[in-house]
């Protein structure tokens, strides 16, 4: 089970030609995923890592029929390279690429918002089920399939917090990065909800950052909705204010976005917080004890 | 990126936006110049920093005479600010604009933004102009018209018809508002801008509207495609730190602790502050490091660190991913044996090739104190900080 990907899933790699995507595609095979050809405009017809190359995503689609894509293209053109993926109707595109124009991206998200396809990303690590399918860049060999699905804004955060519930045997269903872009396709409640209504994940492990407000929005719908017991880190308590945000920004927020106020609302969720990043995998062992005592 | 005001008015000036004539001087010679050439008796005299607060610092100053634009601009070119958003070692003028004075009737708040939540543009319009629109929201918070628009830039006239009659805006000053309003969300589309902010845009004794200020921050991801704003960068506004670290890719800020941190990826370079803090320690800076550094990326990330004479002890905290441990090691050891690194080094690295990164640093004899995971990395760091003070 575990959520979104296994080893059934068939996957394609735009942008299977460029350094980064051959690299990664080829680490992806290696960890067991199935990958089954890519996509490079203006390359159709050639091998790599001997596998079909296409110009298109609509003719790779014709041909593989791929459940997921995962996405290297730059950035100048990666929001071309969602919205190819989307109307080919691909049911998961991943898309690693950072950088990309937030205007580019209100025209995804605009497009996302009526689609029956699912985007993760961009500017994020991608997705795993450990044991049976890595849609992403993480590093393979930290993961253990095991009990806690996490949820991460973060790239290498997450991978510190995976190598935690590893090393205590803890283990993980599925890892799911969701992207550090002010926009972004899949949000934390999305994903809370798929981990809820999956069998494999005992128990939830959510890594938040400063900025913005999904963090407050997946709390208020983990004390509505979550039976399952939840751990949360935020990262940036010590991070100064109005480094990246404009004047205007910190009105629309309305003083949201600390990380102090983002941990009022996981406690008051009633959700097992730690403070420390080193303690990330701890917090989700007492979280599951916590649960049993009940 | 930020933008100087005369950078700003300039591109506005392409849009159907009134703007008080004025010029750019960083000599006094030049102040003369534009005095001349815009035929002006008196003027406003604003030095051009990356800061907001400019008049309470005391560089924006009337001049009421020919003589007055050249003498004042001499005191205010090359002023060094010192307020709340420069940072204690403040930010120099070398610019100022001079601009020929308008008559205001009152004062409004004119701005765009990106909304995350809607994931739309925005329009912020207030009839409470001239003080910061955090203040406006603090004092008047039912004088703020928040309008989404598309990013075709394009205002609905429905829209604009309600921020007309927001503004108190009746008659030809309803026709010029509505049509400022409609360039402003054009300008923020076309520029990529984060942020575009009037304020005050003002109303004249003679019933013109006109933008007497300008604000405008542009998405750091899109300057590929807007060459000419690309062009108005200027490295004089941020520290040497933060400029050096930008040619190399690298993501710095500085903060005022003692503990140098040197990450990779941005949610671990945070929690690695928070983590110090925990500690008892405080960070000297944020350093993302990136997905792919090379060794010349990690050595000039130590140089960089090495600039800031707070720095007591340096924390390096890697989890490989893209990134081998291999090459973070080499490259500490090549900036080790560059630099004569006198601070103690704490280094904490997982993932990718980490026994054989792990093997260097111990082959190098260099003095470095390995970390088995973060916890002990921050308390060594810590310890290290303190041992030396």
């Amino acid at each position: 089970m575990a959520i979104l990907v296994n080893k059934k899933t068939k996957v394609i790699v735009q942008g299977i030609t460029g350094q980064a995507g051959q690299f990664h595609a080829e680490q992806c095979i290696a960890y067991g995923t199935q990958i089954v050809g890519g996509v490079t405009p203006g390359k159709g017809g050639i091998q790599m890592l001997g596998l079909p190359v296409f110009d298109t995503v609509w003719e790779a689609k014709k041909a593989l029929r791929p459940d997921a894509t995962l996405i290297f293209v730059p950035a100048p053109f990666a929001a071309d390279a969602i919205l190819e993926a989307e109307d080919a109707k691909i049911p998961l595109i991943v898309c690693i690429t950072e950088g990309i124009p937030v205007r580019d991206m209100l025209e995804v998200k605009r497009v996302m918002n009526t689609s029956q396809s699912r985007l993760i990303g961009p500017n994020c690590p991608g997705l795993i089920t450990p044991g049976e399918c890595k849609i992403g860049i993480m590093p393979g060999y930290i993961h253990k399939k095991g009990k806690v699905g996490i949820v991460s804004r973060s790239g290498t955060l997450t991978y510190e917090a995976v190598w935690q519930t590893t090393q205590l045997g803890l283990g993980q269903s599925s890892c799911v990065g969701i992207g550090g872009d002010p926009l972004n396709g899949t949000n934390f409640i999305d994903i809370l909800k798929l981990f809820e209504n999956d069998k494999e994940t005992e128990a939830i492990l959510l890594i938040g950052e400063i900025g913005g407000d999904a963090e407050e929005q997946a709390a208020v719908w983990a004390a509505a909705n979550c039976t399952k017991p939840l751990a949360v880190f935020i990262a940036g308590a010590t991070a100064p204010p109005g480094k990246r945000m404009g004047h205007a920004g910190a009105i629309i927020s309305g003083g949201k976005g600390t990380a102090a106020e983002k941990y009022a609302a996981f406690e008051k969720a009633g959700a097992t917080i730690t403070r420390s990043p080193a303690e990330m995998g701890h917090a989700v062992k007492k979280a599951l004890e916590k649960n049993e005592g009940r | 990126m930020n933008l100087h005001e005369y950078q700003a008015k300039k591109i506005l000036k392409k849009y159907a936006i009134p703007i008080p004539e004025f010029g750019v001087a960083s000599t006094v010679e030049e102040a003369r110049r534009i005095a001349q050439d815009l035929h002006l008796t008196e003027a406003v005299v604003k030095i051009q920093v990356h800061a907001g607060g400019r008049g309470k610092a005391g560089g924006v100053k009337f001049a009421k005479t020919k003589e007055e634009i050249a003498s004042i601009s001499k005191t205010l070119i090359g002023m060094k600010m010192v307020g709340p958003q420069t940072g204690p070692g403040g930010v120099i003028a070398h610019k100022v604009i001079i601009s020929k004075p308008v008559e205001i009737a009152k004062e409004f708040y004119l701005g765009a933004i990106i909304d995350r939540d809607r994931a739309s543009p925005i329009l912020i319009a207030s009839p409470e102009g001239g003080m910061e629109i955090e203040e406006i929201a603090h004092q008047f918070p039912e004088k703020i018209l928040k309008i989404p628009f598309g990013f075709d830039g394009k205002l609905r006239s429905y829209q604009l018809l309600r921020l007309t009659k927001f503004m108190g805006w009746s008659g030809p000053l309803a026709k010029k508002g509505a049509l400022v309003a409609q360039e402003v969300a054009k300008c923020f589309i076309d520029t990529d801008a984060s942020l575009l902010e009037i304020n005050p845009l003002v109303q004249t004794s003679a019933g013109e509207i006109v933008a007497l200020d300008a604000k405008l921050s542009i998405d750091d991801n899109a300057l590929f495609r807007q060459p000419e704003i690309l062009s108005y960068y200027d490295p004089s506004q941020v520290s040497s730190q933060e400029a050096a670290a930008k040619e190399f890719d690298l993501a710095y800020i500085a903060m005022h602790g003692e503990i140098g941190c040197m990450v990779n990826g941005a949610g671990l370079a945070m929690a690695t502050m928070d983590i110090i803090q925990l500690f008892g320690g405080s960070p000297a800076n944020f350093l993302d490091v990136g997905g792919g550094a090379s060794k010349e990326k990690v050595a000039e990330g130590f140089k960089i660190i090495l600039s800031d004479p707070n720095v007591k002890a340096i924390l390096v905290n890697i989890f490989g991913g893209i990134m081998n441990c291999a090459t973070l090691a080499e490259g500490v050891i090549h900036a080790c044996k560059a630099q004569q690194i006198k601070v103690p080094i704490i280094i904490r690295m997982e993932g990718t090739n980490v026994e054989e990164g792990k093997r260097l640093l111990k082959e190098s004899h260099l003095k470095i104190t390995p970390a088995e995971d973060l916890k002990m990395a921050a308390e060594f760091a810590v310890a290290a900080a303190k041992g030396k003070k």
